[in-house]
């Protein structure tokens, strides 16, 4: 699979290449057959101007061809039949420090994230992370992750969340959710899942 | 005349054999694998949020004994050259963190140590000697990779560190 996405990141920087080649060589070759008559320091700030226009064009076209790529390669990657996503969110955050997220589906580990401070701090501004894409068959699974951190009081802290969910023939998405249940100045761990 | 002729295979075949034999992988002018590892402080550090700056990548273990040697010449070169922009990052492939924590303390270093138990990193970097130094410019490309370390070799890190520093 890191094979393909570096193939297809491999065709994407082929591409850049070829546009910022297309580029050097399509400024040129007016150059070379303009008339040497016309003084230099008039013509040169359009040129520049020509010039940096179609090298935004070309930059534009190539963000968008990578999208187009990205999203054939999700598409090929992972079908939408199989296809199980799963994202992470934290909702305010007071009474946890996320340090690090393991899953695991049908008792396999598929993913463990372990959390930058500067991730962290993204999280708690509100992103959202996607922490897992893969395959899975039909019917029904189970998933498990593991939570660690610092809770309240700075004391070390592992928590679980379990959910049994069943993939039907569509794309499936879960959400794990950290929230802060201020009744009981503890953190909360959720596990979504979106139809 | 036959004589001459098996030596004259022998030669060829030697110098097919010495042609067929892979060259040892190397990251140079490739990008540096991305990690993200946990620190002696207890916080995780990730690689390529340190694109912009020059990364200096050593990693040892506490058997490795030039690692003794080579540990507190990185502690002086990032002490001199952290202001300008450099970032030393020093991994331990120990299996046991503790054992490594134990080597590591007494030097108080002033750069951050990481804990590789498992050695994924370093089989992402094709570790071959320990200790190994890997140089990373701005852009986050390998410029620079030396296994082993003998005194006298941290000149060479620092030429490199200034070249990397002025780009």
């Amino acid at each position: 699979m890191n094979r393909n996405r570096r193939s297809i990141s491999n065709i994407a920087c082929a591409v850049l290449s070829a546009c910022a080649w297309a580029a050097t060589a399509g400024a040129q070759a007016p150059a070379a057959s303009a008339p040497p008559a016309a003084p230099a320091a008039d013509t040169a700030p359009a040129d520049f101007k020509t010039l940096d226009q179609e090298v935004q064009g070309l930059k534009k076209d190539v963000i968008e061809m990578n999208k187009d790529l990205f999203v054939l390669e999700e598409e090929l990657l992972f079908p939408a039949n199989t296809q199980v996503a799963l994202y992470l969110s934290m909702d305010v955050g007071a009474f946890f420090a996320l340090d690090s997220v393991t899953v695991k589906i049908d008792n396999k580990e598929v993913k463990n994230y372990l959390y930058t401070a500067r991730e962290a701090d993204a999280l708690l501004k509100g992103g959202v992370q996607q922490i897992y894409i893969g395959n899975l068959k039909a019917g029904k699974h189970e998933l498990v992750a593991f939570f660690t951190g610092k809770g309240p009081a700075e004391r070390d802290y592992r928590r679980g969340a379990t959910v049994m969910f069943e993939k039907g023939v569509g794309a499936k998405y879960l959400e794990l959710k950290i929230t802060d249940r201020v009744a009981k100045h503890q953190p909360e761990f959720i596990i979504k899942d979106w139809e | 005349m036959r004589g001459g002729f098996l030596a004259g295979s022998l030669v060829a075949c030697a110098l097919l054999a010495a042609s067929s034999v892979a060259a040892p992988p190397t990251l140079i002018g490739k990008e540096a694998p991305d990690f993200v590892l946990k620190s002696l402080a207890g916080t995780n550090l990730r690689l390529s949020e340190y694109r912009g700056q020059v990364v200096l990548v050593n990693f040892w273990a506490r058997w490795a004994d030039d690692s003794r040697q080579e540990m507190p010449a990185l502690d002086r070169i990032n002490t001199t050259y952290q202001r300008a922009g450099l970032v030393v990052l020093g991994i331990s492939v120990d299996e046991d963190p503790r054992r490594a924590v134990e080597f590591a303390a007494p030097m108080r270093l002033s750069y951050p140590i990481l804990f590789d138990s498992g050695s994924n990193v370093g089989r992402d970097y094709f570790l071959e000697k320990m200790p190994m130094t890997i140089l990373v410019d701005r852009a986050g490309i390998v410029r620079y990779s030396k296994a082993g370390f003998k005194l006298g070799d941290e000149r060479a890190y620092l030429d490199q560190i200034r070249e990397l520093l002025r780009e």
